[in-house]
């Protein structure tokens, strides 16, 4: 309507020789009409009402329902129930039964919506037309893909070469894990577990220190003291939701305000929010601990027995790290030593944790097993504000994989270079992505013969696959969970579809399936017997949930299995707060910390570190996680170096200089330069998470991959990747491009030294507000 | 008048620095609940991204004495709010259940009242919000979508208010404190339960038991930038810190 | 006075050709004005105020005179979150398949729904009553406040706003629905004319 309007004015205009001035009213006039014109238009979809078929009794407009299920991150999980209205998730919030949030939850759980309804979804099974990685597929049927993927399978049976296939999940526990271990076992096939930042140096110090399995529940809440080295457990580390609602009641929870001190070679947030962040000097941190450790030893407080089953009787061994001896070696002063020591023993409830950076050198199995040593001393394992394991799962059967390390994963390569290996499989596991260029995965992966990914959005990983079988996302898909980083008690945690599969209209034979459903109808096709309790999945948890109601105990008990089962899905998860039977009596020998290597000559240590936004690359897809500004620099949508703002004016570094970064490998990313004034001189902090391939419109091809410059560099003990023991240089290019940032989108808050407030006493008028 | 206020409800929070870790999970929870446009790259270049709640990180010192304090920061529904009277349309107004309110038909995109916001919580829509087709089966139907040139800003998410108190109407079931149905989206969220919300005019709501608590001279209550008179109805709760002078301490 | 002072030069050619072209266009503008004018004012009052205001053509002509009225049919029972939530919400073809299975065989309409229902498809209704997006309007609290003050029946309170719908063969909106006769019943009833209570 409008460029007619414009027309007929312009002739007018033309015929009638108006002046400018007259011109532009009439213009303005018109454009006034066409503004009615334009707002009265309704977009035409909402002209209809759509009736049901059904009588569904939730999907009336405007009515929200609210469903359990659990999200499954890593070593941890979060119990979440979704808002369905009209079949549609739109919020996620905390369910408040589940053990570990209760009723809060992380910014990653809400960005799963974003998975859920992404635009790039893939929504269908993709064969690879093109050249590996060019990103050509075809669409084909799930009947062509399983036969293709079966006929893979026989094929290799038919030589006896079962062994060359491998599968390569991320850590699976629950049914999903009963699920792959059988399936692994029946079709002869490898398993390896692989996790980007792997927990693998942290879980074996668990064992040689406290004779246990799994990753203890740390009763922050009950803490009088967090003695914290390397872990960034407020914002990253294995279960941050949980350790941010105990850290919460830790402050402010109850009378007496518990310290946290911190020590990092990197300001990382949890640096931030402790009461004294200690700077370490990078890989000496089991020294430090040892040192802390004879500092307390001296100090007479602690009991024979502890001696005894620490030491053999014999704390010569400590006489090493006498604090005065290694102070410089540490970067820590003698006295600030001696005052932890003084803290951790005077202490009701002390709880020494490390991880992340701690663990993540040549020596990282040796300094975690110093630091966790410290527990000891208190005996706090098991009690109330200390460390607390949990027993095992009432639900026989269930497996909970291991992580391979990083040199394990090593090994796959060279195997694959020999031609070894013919059939590779792979469920969210970024092997592209998180291994570093130097293992020489990107090279090696043109020597497999096909390599089959179950990927939904295309991680980098995929991207260069043969085949993609796009899974189910966690909204549409049933699981159980019983995470490696318990509560400290029996729990089940159920996972149950909250919505119908977002590609259900795409017909049985195309759209998106549930990975163990894919894994059974294979094991059919192959005729393989599973030795499973059903023919589908479902079945099969069900039959496990029938377990927990034979049991009659905890949190839900009911007089028939129907019943039992409608509550469990409406609760969300089973536990047992009364089963902690564990025993907690091992006690693993103090041993010596040798040294930690480092690769390379670089100026600086570089310290790669999760990133809140993607943690290890997972949530790059998420436009939401994109935008969260990242709690230390704010920064968002690209990866930044975190370098000292004194070394940056040095090298006339500036925020937003384009900066290239050296590792002795060859390695060469580029990041933006952010200076601040927190980061230790020798330290450089890159975020994990940007530098996809793929990964849908948000991520694709946006930041750098920090991990890709790493070093071959192994855990001495656990093969696990050392991602800390890297020395780089950094280049300036000349380039600059704004950082974008949060930070300065609105002037600061004016700060008062002397904190002027009004004083508010209880006398007057207080009201605030009226 | 006063007296037929002190039959409303007065919706206000409390924020407790001491346990806020800075991790921006009520950012991403208001966004989620919200219907927040997708803040893209240029839009924090161009420093107009909107985050109804945010983050603020402030440095003290340097390496080595070097801290870094996180506050949240969200609309304090002032009672002497300056934004209230210089809008020509009087699309935000003061209701009676002590909130500020953005009526977003109303708003001509003046802008003034982002002028006058001296915590700048308030976001004016400089673009049209795009989601692809896809995300938008994740918009709350309960919450309007702005178009470009409205501002919106923090409504204490009134759509959960309205919801619960309908519901608990129709139901005739009593609307507790801390109901979780009528708890905005980021009080849910929070990991470690720093934000608290409730209604100022129960004496045995938990914000006026904290307030109750706190208020004495070298108590951790505050209102942020309370000596402008915009009596905001958001109390801070002090971040302890013990290696900072007696003054401010317990 | 001159004489030849009102006398106009006779046009010429150009000039007649312009005139007829600019009058041309001005009846184009003017029409295209009397339409848009049309246009606005129809979207004003809510309802066509040329062609007559019988209601949008439904896909299965649905009578709402033979249930309601001859069959005697509550409100309530199709529309059935009236009185529970926002909505008053359409029923699903499969409330009609309760009676309409065995009834009505022959009926050219009841053999459409017939064929939808069975194809598993919805039946695509034509909205009639409309409140713009920015507009949380919310049946149940105007259920439950007029059964209460008046103590009526739920299925007599509709008609407060969509008009003798038991007499209707085609459903049409009978009234403007604009925010002004909105806040006029608030202001009648003592009910909130905050702006929070509707705009969110």
């Amino acid at each position: 309507m409008l460029p007619l309007i414009v027309l007929l004015v312009t002739i007018k205009g033309l015929l009638m020789a108006l002046t400018r001035r007259q011109f532009l009213t009439l213009m303005g006039g018109s454009a006034g009409a066409a503004v009615f014109f334009q707002a009265c238009g309704v977009p035409e979809k909402e002209l209809f009402i759509d009736s049901p078929i059904e009588m569904p009794e939730d999907l009336v407009t405007g009515l929200d329902n609210w469903y359990a299920t659990t999200f499954k991150e890593g070593m941890s999980s979060q119990g979440i129930i979704v808002r369905i209205m009209e079949g549609r998730a739109k919020k996620v919030e905390g369910n408040t039964d589940h053990p570990l949030n209760r009723g809060t939850h992380s910014s990653s759980a809400e960005s799963m919506l974003q998975l859920l309804y992404h635009p790039d979804r893939i929504d269908a099974p993709l064969l690879r037309t093109g050249q590996r990685g060019s990103g050509e597929y075809k669409e084909i049927s799930w009947e062509e893909a399983i036969d293709r993927l079966s006929s893979q399978f026989t094929s290799l049976e038919q030589s006896g070469e079962q062994d060359k296939a491998v599968l390569v999940t991320d850590p699976v526990n629950g049914h999903l894990g009963m699920v792959v271990k059988k399936f692994v076992s029946a079709t002869g096939i490898r398993h390896m577990t692989y996790e980007v930042l792997e927990h693998t140096t942290l879980i074996k110090a668990m064992d040689e220190v406290f004779g246990q399995d799994n990753i203890p529940d740390f009763d922050i809440d009950n803490a009088s003291l967090v003695l914290s080295f390397g872990a960034d457990f407020l914002s990253t580390w294995v279960s941050p939701t949980r350790y941010s609602r105990g850290y919460g009641e830790f402050r402010q929870g109850h009378e007496h305000r518990g310290k946290l001190i911190h020590i990092d070679s990197r300001f990382s947030t949890t640096a931030a929010n402790a009461d004294e962040w200690v700077y370490v000097n990078p890989g000496t941190e089991g020294v430090l601990a040892l040192s802390i450790m004879k500092s307390i030893v001296d100090s007479g407080q602690v009991s024979q027995d502890v001696i005894e089953a620490l030491f053999d009787g014999n704390s010569s061994l400590l006489d090493l790290y006498k604090p005065e001896l290694i102070a410089s070696f540490v970067g820590v002063s003698e006295s600030k030593i001696k005052e932890i020591g003084d803290l951790f023993v005077k202490s009701e409830h002390p709880i020494a944790l490390g991880g992340g950076t701690a663990g993540a050198y040549t020596n990282g199995l040796q300094n975690l097993k110093a630091i966790y040593s410290l527990n000891h001393l208190k005996g706090n394992v098991g009690h109330k504000g200390g460390l607390v394991f949990t027993p095992n799962s009432p639900i026989e059967g269930l497996e909970t994989t291991n992580t391979n390390s990083a040199s394990e994963f090593k090994s796959l390569i060279d195997n694959i270079s020999t031609g070894e290996i013919k059939l590779l499989l792979l469920k969210d596991a970024d092997l592209y992505y998180g291994l570093p260029d130097s293992f020489g995965f990107k090279e090696a992966l043109f020597d497999i013969p096909f390599i089959v990914s179950f990927s939904n959005m295309k991680d980098d990983t995929a991207s260069i696959a043969d085949l993609i079988l796009p899974q189910n996302t966690l909204f549409e898909d049933w699981g159980t969970d019983v995470p490696l980083a318990g509560p400290g008690y029996q729990s089940v945690a159920f996972q149950q579809p909250v919505v119908r599969p977002f590609f259900e209209s795409r017909g049985d034979n195309l759209g998106t399936k549930s990975f163990p459903d894919v894994l059974m109808t294979l094991s059919q096709v192959l005729n393989k017997n599973l030795d499973l309790s059903g023919d589908t999945f479902l079945d099969v948890l069900k039959d496990g949930a029938r377990q927990l109601f034979d049991l009659k105990r905890g949190t839900i008990q009911a007089s028939s299995f129907q019943e039992f089962w409608m509550t469990l899905l409406a609760r969300g998860v089973w536990c047992d707060v009364n089963e902690k039977s564990i025993n907690n009596s091992y006690v693993g020998k103090v041993e010596t910390v040798p040294e930690a290597k480092f690769e390379g000559d670089g100026r600086f240590n570089l310290v790669p570190f999760a990133s809140a936004a993607f943690y290890d690359g997972r949530y790059a897809f998420a436009p939401w996680m994109q935008a969260m500004p990242d709690p230390i620099s704010t920064a968002t949508w690209q990866t930044w170096i975190e370098i000292n703002h004194k070394i940056a004016d040095e090298l006339n570094i500036k925020e937003g200089d384009v900066i290239e970064v050296r590792s002795s490998n060859g390695g060469v990313i580029t990041a933006l330069a952010m200076p601040n004034p927190a980061t230790p001189p020798n330290i450089l902090g890159i975020p994990v998470g940007q530098g996809h391939r793929d990964g849908g419109r948000y991520a694709a091809g946006r930041g750098s991959n920090v991990l890709s410059i790493l070093g071959t560099n192994f855990d001495d003990k656990t093969g696990a990747l050392a991602w800390a023991s890297n020395k780089v240089n950094i280049t300036p290019t000349g380039e600059w491009i704004r950082v974008p940032k949060f930070e300065n989108s609105v002037p600061d808050f004016p700060r008062d030294e002397h904190q002027q407030i009004v004083e508010i006493s209880t006398g007057n008028n207080n009201h605030v507000g009226h | 008048m006063v007296t037929e206020l002190h039959n409303h409800p007065q919706w206000g929070m409390v924020v407790d620095v001491d346990r806020c870790t800075g991790c921006n999970g009520c950012v991403v929870a208001c966004q989620s609940e919200n219907n927040i446009p997708i803040n893209l790259e240029e839009h924090f270049n161009q420093r107009r991204a909107i985050q109804w709640i945010r983050i603020e990180r402030y440095w003290e010192g340097e390496f080595p004495d070097v801290k870094a304090r996180f506050i949240p920061i969200l609309c304090q529904h002032c009672g002497n709010a300056p934004c209230e009277p210089v809008c020509p349309v009087y699309a935000t107004y003061h209701n009676d259940e002590g909130m500020n309110v953005q009526v977003y038909n109303r708003c001509i995109g003046t802008r003034f009242c982002a002028n006058g916001c001296p915590y700048h919580v308030r976001f004016f829509n400089f673009w049209e919000p795009e989601w692809p087709e896809s995300l938008k089966n994740q918009l709350n139907p309960d919450v309007t979508v702005r178009s470009r040139g409205i501002m919106e800003k923090c409504s204490f998410c009134v759509q959960r208010i309205q919801r619960s108190t309908r519901e608990s109407e129709r139901d005739s079931v009593e609307l507790k404190d801390g109901d979780r149905g009528l708890n905005p989206a980021c009080v849910n969220a929070c990991p470690t339960n720093a934000l608290m919300f409730g209604d100022w005019n129960d004496s045995e709501s938990a914000i006026s038991q904290i307030k109750e608590k706190e208020s004495y001279p070298g108590g951790r209550a505050y209102g942020l930038l309370e000596n402008m008179g915009t009596s905001p109805n958001v109390i801070y709760l002090k971040k302890v810190d013990e290696s900072v002078g007696s003054s401010n301490g317990h | 006075m001159i004489p030849g002072d009102f006398r106009t030069p006779k046009p010429n050619k150009n000039q007649l050709i312009k005139m007829a072209f600019a009058g041309l266009i001005g009846l184009i503008v003017f029409s295209g004005i009397v339409v848009a004018l049309t246009f606005v004012l129809s979207s004003w009052l809510g309802q066509p105020i040329i062609f007559g205001n019988e209601g949008p053509d439904q896909p299965i002509a649905f009578p709402h005179n033979v249930h309601a009225d001859q069959l005697g049919m509550d409100c309530t029972f199709c529309h059935r979150t009236v009185e529970k939530e926002a909505a008053a919400s359409v029923p699903a073809t499969g409330l009609c398949m309760t009676c309409h299975s065995d009834v009505g065989d022959g009926l050219e309409e009841i053999a459409k729904m017939r064929s939808l229902y069975d194809d598993d498809r919805s039946i695509q209704w034509v909205r009639v009553h409309r409140v713009p997006d920015h507009v949380h309007f919310v049946h149940e609290a105007h259920i439950r406040y007029f059964t209460a003050e008046e103590g009526i029946e739920s299925s007599q309170v509709c008609s407060k706003c969509h008009g003798d719908v038991k007499n209707m063969e085609k459903v049409k909106q009978v009234e403007p629905l604009k925010m002004g006769q909105c806040v006029d019943c608030h202001k009648q009833n003592n009910a909130p004319t905050d702006c929070a209570t509707c705009h969110y």
